[in-house]
């Protein structure tokens, strides 16, 4: 009906396709032709590259389950020393990306190392070195993720956990089950798609992976793009292998939604709850519980910022080389601009969606949101070739000046494309919040004679300030942390902490590359202690 | 001068593009007046409120609220534009603002109304008092719908939309706010359209009832004339306040029945002599006579406080209801035989 054909609607519309334009171009530049060297990578790499992708990703999956679901289930269910401690310390993992973490690994393991200095501090001089195991290649990358990523596993998990009503567990016991059984028969099934969404993530993050692999000179499909790109200047074959990923990725989704049928999972949150009373764990199944959740926050957290901290200290010298009010100004000025603009359109695109009720604009949003599933280099690239080809094929034939400057290895680009990468989680964040307002509140609201703008303004806006403050920290911490998108099409001499310590790394100047790291990580800690009371929601509201 | 206060005329109510009740027609002739929409759940009564309210558009007949119209094919004023107030059954209070603050934001709608409502005396009907400072959350289903009222209330709209408006209030309490609720109605004359399922309700409520079944208005009468009078099968059905027993017209004012015997009475409508047809037996129809030589046996006896209703069975096997009043000197248990009075004599008879 033509009601719904308003301002609401043509913004939304706008948003969702800017958002779906790089997502088009990767499949439409499929079929391109390519130089040569897709027929040598066919034969050759191509293998490699896909071998060692799954290799990553099982791995990954298997480590981040178990370390995620371990440690959800502990802090949710027992209680133990430093338990509430845990509860929230164990996601101040997410402040550490996957690169900073290799850095932290290789810097401490190397020959004459971190840990080779202990050694020699606490026994004296000795050949340490052939004693000492090497985490790096494959390895290192399977650890690196993993302990960088299991966060989304955890918080997931321990949020479905602390959903799940006292009564299946009574019930479990009621039907004779011991607690085991009641973990393995009750409470991991009906956790499985908090499991399963969470380990998607992982998924997602860990063939996107760019900065780790590559520090680990791990070839994977994502690094095989970001070379294809750089190394080979072959626009095409990067668009024909992010199709594959793409494929890929989609495969992955595909089976999961196939797997979980029709089986309901959730229960509704009104009605029937029973809180969870937390067991006492008896001394030794205490200090169990507590080294394990120690260790994973140790390895997880404390190593890479002490390991970071301590060449820091030790090599002060690179921070006075460092312009680090330069790199904080910039990424703090990355930050406010990508995640204003954001939030600015992710509410509107909500608001949009909720007042239209259009299903071509349903569909839109869900395409567009796919955009988080797309690795950033992908993005980066296609971002690249839509804009080459709008420039040659429409801009110059009309004969206006190129736009490739304006968008390409320019603020605007990169912010455009850092849109992209985060509108799904922008918008997924503000449409669960959108989600606890109850279409008849818009409908009195109405009928109480506000317009829709006014509604918005004076209704909507006003509710969601908290996921609203939220959605804004969780995207300006993906955006601290962000490193292919930055690299690819930041302005020239415009350095973030993220790029500075790729940058050092990849010149094998790894203590150099510890004041960025250390300051992105603390910067990150900061804003996850600050959202972690969203993050780590108790109560249902 | 109006010449109706309110009028639906030819009206298809639909909803998501699939037409839930077909051709409407009710009128609400002067200002002030209760009507009350009855039918079974999902049969379309909410369509109708939303759609009174402007949240859905008509494609045929109109919609005209004090010789305006305000739906129509081509018309369509947006839901703010109208001088309208929905009391959902769900909750709809802004979440983020106090109930006090809730209740209130109506006040701002029509500050030039002529109505008068005293929204402290609202609050005190409604009781609402203790939750004022509450948010929506923090209090129960039945307060926030209660709230929600008093919002609509306050508000002094032309036209007030009650969607069940007292479903998920207490029954000791609710009979209490429905007598309070009619008289602010009556007291302020505001015009008022109840969605309800239940039917005491509706006949306490509503000047009017209009009973929708099979997706159209089947009845559109007062109280009395919908329990009494019923105008076909599936409104008898529908009330379920008695049962249908076959007869044959045997004069003017008697039909008889092979259980019963003659019954006599004032037919509301003619039939021949000699017709067979079906005669609505209600509750009150039959009285209680252990001297009778007419007796039936009791199958089911269910305790409704001032009456009892006991379900007899006849020779030929049909369940008939009988109400007697619980201080009548003799009850009888189940199994039972139970006398009824003769000759049958009934206020009316209704028959299909």
């Amino acid at each position: 009906m033509s009601r719904n054909f308003n301002i609401w609607f043509l913004s939304s519309f706008l948003i969702s396709l800017i958002v779906i334009i790089p997502i088009l171009t990767v499949f439409s530049s499929f079929f391109d032709n390519t130089t040569n060297y897709f027929e040598i990578l066919k034969k050759t790499f191509l293998f490699e590259y896909t071998f060692n992708s799954i290799i990553l990703l099982i791995s990954v999956l298997t480590l981040t389950f178990l370390i995620g679901t371990g440690s959800a289930y502990l802090v949710s269910f027992y209680e133990f020393p430093l338990s509430n401690f845990f509860k929230w310390a164990l996601i101040l993992s997410f402040a550490v990306p996957p690169y900073i973490y290799a850095y932290s690994l290789t810097a401490f393991f190397e020959n004459y190392g971190t840990a080779f200095t202990i050694l020699k501090n606490l026994f004296g001089e000795a050949n340490y070195n052939k004693h000492i195991p090497k985490f790096d290649g494959m390895l290192g990358s399977i650890l690196s993720l993993s302990f960088s990523l299991f966060g989304y596993v955890y918080i997931l998990t321990r949020a479905s956990f602390l959903y799940q009503s006292q009564n299946l567990i009574d019930l479990g016991k009621n039907l004779g089950f011991s607690n085991f059984e009641t973990f393995y028969s009750v409470i991991l099934p009906s956790a499985r798609p908090a499991i399963v969404a969470g380990l998607s993530l992982v998924a997602m993050e860990t063939l996107a992976e760019f900065g780790a692999v590559d520090f680990f000179s791990i070839n994977t499909l994502t690094t095989g793009i970001y070379n294809s790109w750089i190394a080979f200047d072959d626009l095409a074959f990067a668009n024909q292998l992010s199709f594959f990923l793409l494929m890929f990725i989609f495969a992955l989704f595909f089976l999961e939604n196939l797997s979980r049928k029709k089986a309901k999972y959730h229960f509704n949150s009104r009605g029937g709850f029973k809180q969870k009373k937390k067991l006492k764990l008896s001394k030794n199944k205490s200090f169990f519980a507590f080294l394990f959740c120690f260790i994973i926050f140790f390895l997880s957290f404390l190593f890479p910022l002490s390991q970071m901290l301590y060449w820091t200290i030790k090599f002060p010298e690179n921070l006075t080389d460092l312009n680090v009010s330069n790199l904080f100004l910039n990424t703090l000025y990355l930050v406010i601009l990508s995640s204003s603009i954001l939030i600015i359109f992710s509410l509107i695109s909500n608001y949009g969606n909720r007042v239209s009720k259009n299903k071509i604009l349903n569909f839109l949003s869900t395409l567009s949101i796919s955009g988080y599933a797309i690795p950033g280099v992908i993005l980066a690239i296609a971002f690249i070739t839509f804009i080459v080809w709008m420039d040659e094929n429409i801009i110059q034939s009309i004969g206006f000046l190129s736009i490739k400057k304006i968008f390409i290895g320019s603020i605007l680009g990169l912010v455009i494309v850092y849109f992209i990468r985060f509108y799904s989680l922008a918008f997924n964040g503000i449409k669960s919040g959108y989600e606890k307002i109850n279409i008849y509140v818009d409908e009195s609201a109405y009928l109480l004679g506000y317009s829709k703008r006014k509604t918005f303004m004076n209704i909507h806006v006003p509710f969601l300030r908290n996921s609203l403050l939220f959605v804004s920290i969780l995207v300006s911490l993906e955006i601290i942390r962000e490193l292919p998108i930055a690299l690819i099409l930041r302005p020239f001499n415009f350095e973030t902490f993220a790029t500075t310590a790729y940058i050092s790394a990849s010149e094998d100047l790894l203590e150099a590359a510890a004041v960025p790291s250390l300051f992105l990580i603390i910067i990150a800690a900061i804003f996850i202690m600050i959202s972690s009371k969203y993050i780590l929601r108790d109560t249902n509201d | 001068m109006i010449k109706n206060f309110f009028e639906i005329n030819n009206v298809t109510f639909a909803i998501g593009g699939k037409d839930k009740v077909n051709d409407v027609n009710i009128t609400i002739e002067q200002e002030g007046d209760i009507i009350c929409i009855l039918g079974p759940s999902g049969i379309g009564k909410t369509t109708i409120l939303r759609t009174i309210a402007g949240l859905e558009k008509i494609n045929k007949g109109q919609i005209i609220l004090k010789d305006k119209i305000i739906s129509s094919n081509q018309i369509h004023v947006e839901p703010e534009k109208r001088n309208i107030a929905l009391s959902f059954q769900e909750n709809s209070l802004f979440p983020h603002y106090t109930v006090d603050k809730n209740i209130h934001l109506g006040l701002k709608k029509n500050k030039q109304s002529n109505k008068n409502i005293d929204s402290k005396e609202v609050i005190k009907i409604l009781n609402l008092k203790d939750v004022l400072n509450k948010y929506p959350h923090q209090i129960s289903a039945g307060e926030s719908q209660r709230a929600s009222l008093a919002r609509s209330l306050i508000s002094q709209p032309d036209l007030l939309l009650l969607d069940e408006p007292l479903s998920n209030v207490d029954q000791s309490f609710k009979e209490d706010i429905q007598v309070s609720l009619k008289q602010i109605l009556k007291n302020n004359k505001i015009t008022t359209i109840v969605v309800t399922h239940d039917s005491y309700e509706a006949f306490y409520l509503g000047s009017k009832c209009a009973l929708i079944l099979d997706n159209e208005v089947k009845q559109f009468d007062d109280p009395y004339n919908v329990y009494h009078f019923p105008n076909s099968v599936q409104v008898v059905n529908f009330l379920n306040r008695g049962i249908l027993i076959p007869a044959r017209v045997t004069g003017g004012d008697s039909l008889e029945n092979e259980d019963l015997g003659i019954i006599k009475g004032k037919f509301i409508k003619h039939y021949p002599t000699g017709s067979n047809v079906q005669l609505l037996l209600q509750p009150e129809d039959l009285e209680h006579d252990d001297d009778s030589n007419l007796k039936l046996e009791v199958v089911d006896r269910k305790f409704r406080g001032t009456n009892f209703i006991y379900t007899l069975r006849t020779a030929s096997n049909k369940l008939i209801p009988v109400a007697v009043h619980t201080h009548h000197w003799e009850q009888h248990e189940v199994n039972e035989k139970f006398g009824i009075k003769r000759p049958i004599q009934l206020e009316h008879i209704v028959c299909f």
